[in-house]
């Protein structure tokens, strides 16, 4: 590993599990007497209760208890807090579910519902019934900007002497960019089942990134031990961020649980997740940008201002890339939020960066034709080998190579570089390209190695797998390692139990777990060398001069297995360069001129992100974020009704997310040079770059065919048609 | 969704006798917007009467048409061989609908009865006037993108959801029903209608009646068809306008020919005024478009809408002019 | 009682008791005693009432015959997952808008979130769990995973069942014919392109499905 060498494409070893039916997610496990909880959500915006009626609802049939603001059970945790008067960063009121009569956002949680079946409960929240006292809400972002802030973690940044080269170059462009609502939509609905064993003991079953995450979340509020706390989550139906976090309602649902000692289920609606487990923010940004007439890019500034709730800040790196990813000597961002009367938004895959680059990366297309450049020769004139933020040396960065191998595959020499030149019948044609980045992130993570006398050989570690084949990755890991063969190799992860690791996010799971699998295996090896045995040719033999077998040795020392538990976590190379993942999008698209219909008609993307340690797995999580990448360039958007607060298509008939008709054969490239200094495994994280970026490949494709340049997310026939 | 009752039948008769019973019985069918309604709290009968073992399903040609009973499933429609040959606009509208998991469950007579996809219909909390007589559009003034810009009023600017309707318009369906009192015809035009001051009455099927037939003339001399559906994405969505133009030219001329529209009024929405002026003309784009500038004086719409003022006329163009070429988008 | 009386106690939200004296209690009354039905009209046994809600329906699924009782208002997709433990067909939005539910009802694919259960009385119903031969895959499972035509598997049932019927309908001759006639399926993880390659290859194996 960390060598040339190619991992070979391996099936998913779940996948069976999944083609079958049989893979089970968190609602799916059989409780006896398992009851239904459904929630009531606010209609209003902002104000308070003034009354609730919940005696329908009580008195239908099947119904076990309805929690409201005047009966919730208190949760430990929650109720004597460290500093009481403390305030959200935001300055505005705290959300805590059931916890008072106030309503902070639309479709908040005013009530839980618990009945003996599913379709009991649903209809009696249907019989709940509030009054309000209703207060002025706000949730347009474009009418609060005077209330934006700079938050804490993101401070305004600037590099160079001549602080308004974005101005005084020779050539400049200043434009706006909107990326609207987004929601992550993954297939499973959110949701938990809890079952608790007395008072100080409880097993959850959780749609979670993160099984240790939601143990520490549940452990706290219930005050309980962690060990006490079982969180399985082994299937996760999708994610891209929004199992991140351990949701209010989902404490609550615990909470109730308890109360009524008895297990409790919560399947969330698809239209309480357009409310309740996050966003991509609405997020508005200016560039300004200046160029010697040569290309030469001579200062960018870069604003964005984003959504947040009145009662969490939540923020993000949107401005990020804009500060090393180019060789310009004058920089400044800045990044702020205006906390409005809305849910909290979460991370959403390629969080903050998606954002970022379809700005920057539009910006960059718009200044290439500026000054009649390719936008790829642009790119490669303004390259960087050295982080000029941080100053240091990126640990690998091999674009150049990816431009080129990117640009062959899609035949960018073919491209006009007059907009609206091409056409093919009625449609014009156009191509596009662009950038993606997203730090190469290692957390740390511990994984146990256990080698049974039959030379299986099971690793654990507490780690996700949402969809990009996590098992598969470690188990290839293990495999290069001890050679032995796939089908003996178990991955155990989804159970808080296992030993600790990270969430899933910020694609760092084979980076942080898969480091722990090779160290763990590394160290299996010395354990076997200690006992007299070896890895050999797919199996575990006798030393050299040894004779007994692992069946023997194991007898002889009256045991089971052998198994070594090893943490894992980056060392000083990790502060002396700069680790970043990068990906480069070309997009061929059709514009319908009369109709305003875009077509995305082909797709390279290249992947430059390290060693692949798992080459079919990996092509299909570039794939995923392309597609994704598709919906948040042409269809997706989160609309909200300012006066009423509430969003209006909170569901997947009016919220589009792209289907098959929308994606077009999609060509992955990847670079595959292991990374010197990341990990053992020489690899980079993948999920963010296969959608950053694209956005703006497809913008700039669309500027191309048509000359109409798109700053407004997402791009649909109406906005082809007016501009 | 609330408790109901629930009777099977197996007769158009026994159908209808089963319905007067409660005041709030329903017909089920396809069940795909109904049972959708019910979930979403937005209808809230007592007792549904499974009509889909009525055999009322045949597809036939009579001496003068095709007679499509009104619990054909919409993937029989549009797949039917008599459907292909005579009235291909029917299926290509059909297949542009829905998906086909939903088209194998949903009906003929279902599609005509769905509702609007109107959010604020959709959501008990905003006003409806459809929903809620006198609380108010909330789509006036409101999330209108997906709305109406003919024959709205000042009480509702929904749109009727169906591509099927929009081909059965265009293609003169009459439609049969079947009362307490007897049957009677409907032409299909006069099938549903506009807002007015009662958005709340969708069509004008009485309280009791059963559809159970659609009659469609032949006329094969319009064999020259497209049903143009401009969406969000390129499946499974609701129209934002589309154009279903059936033609039949002589030489360049245009002999005859039949235009409706979807996505732009609370009905499917016929387009006699273009029709009268396109016959005898020669296909010319020219003609096209004074045909949709015809149409379009009537035309009015809100902030969110306004695009629809470009995208209807160009889509009325764009569909008479891969009809006149038989070609596809 | 007039049905404006009724209305009214609706009104004041014993939509319950209601609903059985208008509705349920004439069948009731064929099969129970009228005690049990003043205790059920009360609302003092839930048991009772219960039973008077529900429904015989007898189906069968994946080549098993179920009888169950259950409430009219019970879709197929919760009878499978609630109640049979089928739980390999999928909730994705329970509105007929993403096809991750899809089940064969008489060999036709459609949506179960959308299907009230008692409809299907004296069906075929046949579920993801019905492919596979014992260990040997049906070959469109074979080709998802071969074609790695999945990520995080949630939406995989539907897009396996929707993928049968697309070839048997015969909807699988070029790449795009089948990406409109799999649209009825979302899959947020994008596999379309692998699904796609998928469907493919079986349809051109040629292997029955």
């Amino acid at each position: 590993m960390g060598t040339d060498k190619k991992s070979e494409p391996l099936n998913r070893v779940d996948g069976r599990a999944k083609v079958t039916g049989k893979a089970k997610y968190f609602a799916e496990f059989e409780v006896p007497g398992v009851t239904y909880c459904v929630l009531v959500t606010s209609a209003i915006t902002r104000g308070t209760i003034n009354t609730i009626n919940t005696k329908d609802a009580e008195r239908a049939p099947g119904v076990l208890a309805v929690f409201t603001h005047l009966n919730m059970p208190v949760i430990p945790g929650w109720a004597n807090p460290a500093n009481p008067n403390a305030k959200p960063p935001s300055g505005g009121e705290k959300y805590q579910i059931l916890g008072s009569n106030k309503i902070l956002f639309n479709g908040q949680p005013i009530a839980l519902v618990i009945a003996d079946t599913l379709e009991r409960a649903q209809y009696a929240a249907s019989l709940v019934k509030a009054t309000y006292n209703k207060a002025t809400h706000q949730t347009d972002l474009l009418k609060n900007t005077e209330k934006a802030a700079m938050p804490g973690r993101f401070g305004d940044y600037s590099r160079g002497d001549n602080k308004e080269a974005h101005k005084t170059a020779p050539v400049t462009l200043e434009a706006d960019y909107t990326v609207p609502v987004e929601v992550h939509n993954p297939m499973e609905l959110a949701g938990i089942l809890a079952i608790w064993e007395g008072e100080d003991k409880v097993t959850v079953y959780a749609k979670t990134q993160g099984v240790k995450a939601t143990q520490r979340t549940l452990a706290g509020a219930f005050k309980l031990e962690e060990k006490n706390v079982s969180v399985h989550s082994e299937f996760v139906g999708g994610g891209f961020g929004m199992g991140l976090r351990t949701w209010p309602q989902e404490v609550a649902v615990v909470a109730a649980a308890r109360q009524l000692k008895k297990p409790v289920k919560l399947v969330m609606t698809r239209e309480q997740m357009f409310n309740l487990v996050g966003h991509r923010p609405y997020t508005i940004q200016r560039i300004s940008m200046g160029a010697n007439k040569d290309g030469q890019l001579q200062g960018i500034y870069h604003e964005a201002t984003a959504e947040t709730a009145s009662y969490d800040d939540f923020t993000e790196g949107t401005v990020a890339m804009t500060r090393f990813m180019y060789a310009c000597p004058n920089v400044t961002t800045k990044y702020r939020i205006v906390p409005l009367d809305r849910g909290v938004p979460i991370w959403m895959r390629g969080p903050g960066e998606a954002t970022g680059a379809f700005a920057l990366e539009s910006a960059i297309d718009e200044m290439a034709h500026k000054v009649n450049m390719d936008p790829v020769e642009f790119r490669v004139k303004n390259f960087t080998l050295t982080d000029p933020e941080k100053n240091k040396p990126f640990s690998s960065n091999n674009l150049k190579k990816a431009y080129q191998l990117g640009s062959e595959k899609i035949g960018w020499s073919k491209r006009n570089a007059t907009p609206g030149a091409v056409k093919d019948g009625e449609w014009l044609v156009g191509y596009g390209m662009s950038t993606g980045v997203f730090g190469a992130h290692r957390g740390e993570s511990t994984c146990r190695a256990q080698l049974n006398a039959d030379g299986t050989l099971v690793l654990q570690s507490a780690t996700s797998d949402i969809g990009p084949g996590t098992s598969t990755a470690m188990v290839q890991i293990a495999h290069e390692v001890t050679g032995l063969p796939i089908k003996q190799i178990r991955f155990e992860l989804g159970d808080a139990a296992l030993p600790p690791s990270g969430s899933q996010g910020g694609s760092a799971t084979v980076s942080s777990v898969g480091s722990a699998v090779y160290d763990a295996c590394m160290a299996l090896k010395g354990v076997l060398a200690d006992a007299g045995l070896t890895f050999e040719d797919g199996a575990v033999k006798p030393a050299a001069g040894k004779s007994a077998g692992l069946p023997q040795v194991l007898a002889a020392s009256n045991k089971q297995f052998f198994e070594i538990t090893k943490s894992s976590k980056g060392g000083p190379e990790q502060q002396k360069y700069s680790m970043y993942s990068f990906s480069i999008h070309f997009a061929e698209v059709r514009v319908h001129p009369l109709t305003g219909v875009v077509r995305v008609k082909r797709v390279v993307t290249v992947a430059d992100s390290g060693r692949i340690v798992s080459p079919k797995t990996a092509a299909s999580q570039m794939i995923g974020g392309v597609t994704g990448g598709i919906g948040m360039a042409l269809m997706e958007e989160g609309v909200i009704d300012h006066r009423f607060g509430r969003m209006v298509n909170k569901n997947l008939g009016d919220y589009h997310v792209p289907v098959s008709a929308d994606v077009p054969h999609i060509e992955t490239i990847f670079i595959d040079e292991p990374d010197p200094y990341s990990n053992p495994m020489g690899s980079k994280g993948m999920g963010e770059i296969a959608l950053i970026g694209f956005s703006a490949a497809v913008a700039n494709a669309v500027y191309n065919a048509t000359g109409k340049r798109i700053r407004e997310l997402p791009i649909t026939p109406d906005k082809i048609l007016s501009a | 969704m609330k408790q109901f009752s629930y009777v099977r039948v197996t007769s158009g008769k026994a159908a209808i006798s089963e319905l007067s019973k409660d005041k709030t019985a329903m017909f089920l069918a396809g069940g795909t917007n109904l049972v959708d309604l019910m979930k979403s709290g937005v209808t809230n009968p007592e007792r549904l009467v499974d009509i889909t073992r009525v055999p009322l399903a045949t597809i036939e040609a009579t001496k003068t048409g095709l007679r499509i009973g009104a619990l054909a499933k919409n993937t029989a429609v549009a797949e039917h061989p008599l459907v292909l040959k005579h009235f291909p606009l029917l299926s290509q509208a059909l297949n542009a609908g829905a998906s086909p998991q939903l088209r194998n469950m949903a009906t003929v007579g279902g599609n005509m009865m769905q509702r609007t996809r109107c959010h604020y219909f959709y959501d008990t909390a905003l006003p409806c006037n459809k929903r809620n007589p006198g609380s108010g559009c909330g789509a006036i003034g409101g999330f209108s993108r997906m709305h109406a810009i003919f024959g709205a009023s000042d009480k509702c600017i929904a749109v009727h959801p169906s591509d099927m309707c929009v081909a059965l318009t265009a293609l003169d369906a009459v439609i049969t029903v079947t009362g307490a009192k007897g049957e009677r015809k409907i032409s299909f035009g006069e099938f549903h209608r506009l807002p007015g001051d009662t958005p709340e009455i969708d069509n004008t099927l009485q309280r009791g009646e059963l559809i159970t037939a659609v009659d469609i003339p032949f006329n094969d001399a319009l064999q020259q068809t497209h049903y143009l559906k401009v969406r969000d994405r390129a499946s499974y969505a609701f129209a934002l306008v589309s154009a279903g133009v059936a033609l039949s030219l002589k030489g360049n001329n245009i002999a005859d020919v039949r235009i409706a529209m979807g996505g732009v009024a609370h009905k499917p929405w016929r387009l006699k005024e273009a029709e009268a002026y396109l016959k005898g003309k020669p296909a010319t784009e020219e003609h096209f478009r004074e045909a949709a500038r015809l149409t379009m004086a009537q035309a009015k719409a809100e902030e969110g809408n306004a695009y629809k003022l470009t995208l209807a006329p160009n889509t009325i163009v764009e569909a008479l002019k891969l009809a006149a070429a038989n070609g596809n988008i | 009682m007039k049905d404006d009386q009724l209305m009214n106690e609706e009104h004041s939200g014993t939509s319950r008791r209601s609903f059985l004296k208008r509705t349920s209690l004439m069948t009731a009354m064929a099969l129970a005693p009228e005690t049990v039905i003043k205790a059920a009209e009360k609302g003092l046994d839930e048991k009772i009432a219960a039973t008077i809600e529900t429904m015989p329906l007898n189906v069968t699924i994946n080549g098993v015959k179920q009888s169950v009782r259950i409430e009219p208002r019970v879709t197929l997709l919760d009878l499978l997952r609630e109640r049979l433990q089928l739980t390999g067909t999928k909730k994705g939005c329970d509105h007929g808008q993403c096809g991750a539910c899809t089940v064969h009802i008489d060999g036709e694919r459609v949506n179960a979130c959308l299907t009230l259960a008692v409809t299907t009385e004296g069906r075929d119903v046949t579920t993801i769990e019905g492919l596979a031969k014992g260990d040997e895959l049906h070959p469109m499972q074979e080709a998802f995973l071969e074609h790695d035509g999945f990520q995080c598997g949630y939406c995989t049932p539907g897009q396996i069942m929707s993928a049968i019927c697309c070839i048997r309908e015969g909807h699988a001759d070029t790449p795009d014919e089948i990406r409109e006639y799999m649209s009825g399926n979302i899959c947020r993880c994008g596999a379309y392109s692998n699904i796609v390659d998928a469907i493919m290859d079986v349809k051109q194996g040629g292997k029955k499905v």
